[in-house]
């Protein structure tokens, strides 16, 4: 009998329990710190024409993208350029997670110059030389961070191209990836055709 | 000279008596009764009863030792035959110290063997943690996380599936999470135990077993005593302080006042340093209630507060780093030793308060009521940049209260228990961390009941049955992002639980309900004083954990995109245990073979495809169900030399398959054999020697889970395999402890322990470290413990 009196005190308790908790809607979170676009700006330094590419990434959302998983090898992005040419490369980052209020993340990168830095990697195929450009961004250690690049090329040839921004790096001389180690925040891919 | 004089007494004296156990006073069986020095023992019958003949005259000491109690030593001087009654304690050391009263769960499981760590198990881990304190026992394993974070893996399961159960209450802490260690101070406890059955129905389901941290409650006398352990260590440049001290009356109350301190800075592996690898622990607790006569209350309250650092090479931005951090035989970030911990880091704190009252005559039986609340707050920094450097990616508080009853009765068909209980639990993602929620929102609720009896009527035989009932109902509000929502075709079945849409993304409001009953039965048989045959089936239902149906996020140390599975439903696992316990004079031993089956509905997660972000290409893993079956046996087996040197042995051996694809599962523990010499001096009885040699097979059984990522070198666009899968080589662990003590000091007792954990300095990774593709495991390490009865 008075087993059940507590049985029954117990559901009380536990009805008052669940009137007593009752959860808020909970807050919408946009990812301002990712990246979801990046724009590189082609300029060639010949007659200052220039370029626009935007990199978008495909699992991301846009009001009319949709999602997709195939490697996208084949489509990339490509980059006209001419022979015996110079051009700067200005390589810009944004979110625009929230479509209301995008955002340029690039201020955030140069605030932090010591901890950030971009790479271009190249395959064989096109001759083309790349170093910092004139306005780049240096970091406490006179190490540009290669937000501007200019590119110089000679004889025709087409490249793959992949521009990472590296987070922490070890260190900020290089010829490949894995020399710099550090965390990789971006990672894109386009095909350079000097033609 | 002495001796001479001694052997030239008569030796016809007889010492006879009765060894009971101080929690019951119930006799002993099997009990050894040595004299030191000779090699005379005698061995308790069923009674408790023993008989040493032809003593002779004369000062003489007493050994006496059972299974899982630390030895006693009694000294005598006899002059006539006399008797005796020697009190045991289970597990622990100084029966002296610790005065008990009968401990209210003395029965976990009357058919079930179960696994007590002693004191001197439990001190050697004080410092580093639960996980690895129940590594000693046979069929336990630990899945780490680096050298700081471990959850203790029994027979092949972890996780959701491996119950903590402290002070009466299962701990809630994200246990999901195969980097979350369990957020409870071992410290804090003085009896740690585990059954590797499918746990006590009267805690929860979890079909891998359960761990059980009890305090010891103090007897009704007026006293004042306490332990305090100091601790330092050379790999970390570490050092701890831990201290209780327990205030009784004769009146029956109490108070017991426990505190952990810790700090560890980086650890080293032998061949470099490991960066960002140390951690610090702040805990507190507090014990206090009144023993009545018939009325008993108690409460109890403790904070525990932790920062572990995640090793930095362990934070990758992609699958690239991670095919860089593979093919790297050293981290890729290596710095000078540091004594703070950086970013990545965990920061965990738990906080419980539990009341408990109990009326031990009531209606003829015991009962009991508890309420508890625990918050558990869970933070993981990354590294991040600009203004949110110092904002974690992840923070969740997870607020549980339970409310219990239960009602113990014995008659003389057999004792029962029956209980209630009702659980609320209430769990919110901090959205300032800016990133998408790793596990959503929820309110959860459970209530249930469970009964259980023991029949213990027969000579030979007892029997157990449990069965317990529990309703849940899962309110969870989580966003979908909309290329999710469309690659997965929610539409169709949660479009109506859409209750926003806001940028690209859908709040959906759902109530899940799962309605789970588990079952046991067991047999324990006595064949004969010295051997007993459990034989165990449990039948679990478990309801999906909210990872395993919602998670939604990218792991950094494993370059990996997690979504949970909405549709799952609950989980049902078998699984018999067998237990043979023999003891042949100096030979003792266990074999526990067992056999669990998920059939059809047990849930896993694995990888299914690729997601292209802007950082690159990631492997997606998703949970599914799988049919699976574990199986293993542990071996236990000890041997006594003679008085002082004692040889113990554990084996464990699992394996874990899908069986839908006859495929092995991942991260199943490998063979594992571990052996354990100790030895003392006759003459010096206070100083004894313990050598421990681990030995760790390959794990040869594992699912391929590796993936092809396309990478430029020399010039030339490749494609390179990412070997997530390989299990590293096997390797072997040497350990050496130096036991002095105790030694009496003014009024307190000291003891000192030098310990060395990988004396040989080996260098090896673990196939249940999450991180051993990243770094070696730690070095050599050299401990001293200084323990302080008082």
């Amino acid at each position: 009998m008075s087993k059940n009196i507590f049985k029954k005190s117990v559901l009380i308790a536990a009805i008052l329990f669940l009137a007593a908790c009752k959860k808020d809607d909970p807050k919408i979170i946009n990812e301002e710190e990712e990246f979801s676009r990046v724009v590189i700006t082609v300029t060639n330094e010949g007659d200052q024409s220039s370029e626009q590419y935007t990199f978008e990434v495909e699992g991301h959302d846009h009001a009319d993208e949709t999602e997709s998983t195939e490697d996208t090898h084949e489509d990339h992005l490509e980059v006209e350029l001419a022979p015996n040419s110079s051009y700067l490369f200005e390589i810009r980052f944004y979110n625009d997670e929230d479509p209301n209020n995008p955002e340029d993340v690039t201020q955030e990168i140069i605030d932090e110059a010591d901890d950030h830095h971009v790479f271009y990697e190249l395959t064989d195929g096109a001759n083309i030389s790349i170093e910092s450009g004139t306005g780049d961004t240096m970091d406490s250690n006179s190490n540009a961070l290669n937000l501007i690049t200019r590119w110089t090329t000679t004889a025709a040839g087409v490249a793959d191209v992949i521009a990472y921004l590296i987070h922490e790096p070890s260190t900020k001389t290089g010829t490949t990836r894995n020399d710099f180690g550090g965390a990789t925040d971006v990672e894109l891919e386009f095909e350079a055709h000097v033609e | 000279m002495t001796t001479s004089f001694v052997f030239s007494q008569e030796c016809n004296l007889t010492i006879d008596g009765k060894i009971i156990d101080i929690e019951d006073n119930s006799p002993l069986e099997a009990a050894a009764i040595e004299v030191i020095g000779t090699h005379l023992t005698a061995v308790s019958n069923a009674n408790g009863a023993f008989v040493l003949r032809n003593q002779c005259k004369g000062k003489l000491t007493l050994k006496i030792s059972h299974l899982n109690c630390e030895p006693v030593f009694r000294e005598l001087d006899l002059d006539k035959s006399s008797s005796f009654t020697f009190q045991l304690e289970h597990k622990i050391e100084n029966l002296d110290e610790v005065v008990v009263s009968k401990l209210r769960v003395h029965e976990l499981s009357a058919t079930s063997k179960i696994h007590a760590l002693s004191e001197l198990q439990k001190d050697r881990f004080s410092s580093k943690g639960l996980a690895g304190a129940l590594e000693q026992i046979s069929g336990v394993s630990v899945l780490s996380t680096g050298n700081s974070i471990g959850k203790p893996v029994i027979h092949g399961m972890l996780g959701s599936r491996v119950g903590v159960v402290y002070d009466d209450v299962m701990l809630e802490n994200q246990q999901w999470g195969q980097d979350h260690a369990p957020n409870v101070d071992l410290n804090t406890f003085e009896n740690i135990r585990l059954i590797k059955g499918a746990g006590i129905l009267k805690y929860g389901t979890t079909p891998g077993g359960v761990v059980i941290l009890e305090s010891i409650l103090p007897k009704r006398v007026d006293s004042l005593y306490g332990k305090t352990i100091l601790s330092g260590l050379y790999n970390g440049r570490g050092y701890s302080a831990i201290s209780n001290w327990v205030k009784s009356y004769k009146s029956g109350a109490y108070i017991k006042l426990q505190g952990t301190f810790k700090r560890n800075g980086d650890f080293t592996a032998p061949n470099y340093n490991l960066t960002n690898t140390g951690n610090k622990e702040n805990n507190f607790s507090v014990l206090l209630g009144k023993n009545g006569l018939q009325h008993k209350w108690k409460a109890f309250f403790s904070y525990f507060d932790t920062d572990i650092a995640i090793l930095k090479s362990a934070h990758i931005g992609n699958v690239k780093d991670l095919l860089r951090a593979i093919e790297s035989d050293v981290p890729l970030v290596i710095d000078p030793l540091k004594s703070d911990i950086g970013y990545p880091k965990q920061a965990n704190n738990h906080y419980t308060a539990n009341i408990e009252y109990t009326n031990t005559n009531f209606a003829n039986g015991e009962l009991h009521l508890k309420y508890s609340w625990q918050r558990n707050n869970r933070k993981e920094f990354d590294i991040r940049r600009g203004e949110r450097k110092n904002t974690p990616s992840l923070d969740m508080e997870l607020n549980t209260h339970n409310l219990l009853s239960n009602y113990e009765w014995n008659t003389r068909f057999g004792d029962f228990d029956s209980g209630v209980f009702f659980q609320v639990q209430d769990n919110y993602s901090n959205p300032e961390t800016e990133i998408r929620r790793l596990i959503p929102d929820y309110l959860k609720t459970k209530l249930g009941s469970y009964f259980t009896a023991t029949f213990d009527n027969t000579k030979d035989f007892i029997f157990a049955f449990g069965a317990r009932y529990e309703h849940h109902n899962n309110e969870v509000q989580k966003f979908y992002r909309d290329s999710r929502w469309n690659l997965k075709n929610y539409e169709a079945p949660f479009r109506k639980y859409v209750v926003k849409e806001e940028a690209s993304q859908k709040l959906v409001k759902r109530t899940l309900t799962f309605n789970t009953f588990s079952f046991n039965a067991g047999v324990r048989h006595r064949v004969s004083p010295s051997y007993s045959l459990n034989v165990n089936y449990n039948h679990t239902q478990r309801a999906p954990n909210i990872a395993e149906m919602f998670s939604d996020g990218l792991h950094h140390s494993l370059a990996s995109i997690e979504y949970g599975n909405p549709f799952l439903e609950k989980e049902t696992t078998h699984k018999v245990v067998v237990d043979f316990e023999k003891k042949v004079g100096d030979f003792q031993f266990a074999i526990t073979p067992f056999i669990t089956i998920g059939k059809n509905n047990h849930i896993i997660i694995e990888p299914t495809g690729v997601e292209s972000t802007i950082r690159g290409a990631f492997p997606v893993w998703e949970y599914t169900t799988v049919s699976a079956l574990f199986k293993g046996i542990d071996l236990d087996f000890s041997y006594a030399f003679n008085p002082n040197t004692q040889f113990r042995n554990t084996t464990s051996w699992v394996e874990a398959t899908n069986t839908k694809t006859d495929l092995p599962l991942v991260n199943i523990p490998p063979l594992t054999t571990n052996n354990e010499l100790q030895f003392s001096l006759p003459k010096w009885k206070s100083f004894f020697v313990l050598l421990n040699s681990k030995t760790v097979f390959r794990q040869n059984r594992y699912p391929n889970n590796n993936f092809p990522q396309a990478v430029v070198e020399n010039g030339q666009i490749v494609t390179k395999t990412v070997d997530i899968s390989t299990p590293p080589n096997g390797y072997h662990d040497l350990g050496i402890e130096l036991n002095w003590g105790p030694y009496p000091l003014r009024s307190s007792k000291v003891s000192v322990s030098l310990i060395l954990d990988n004396v040989l300095d080996a260098s090896y990774r673990n196939y249940l470290n999450r991180l051993r593709f990243y770094s070696d495991e730690i070095g050599r390490n050299i401990r001293l413990q200084i323990k302080l009865y008082h």
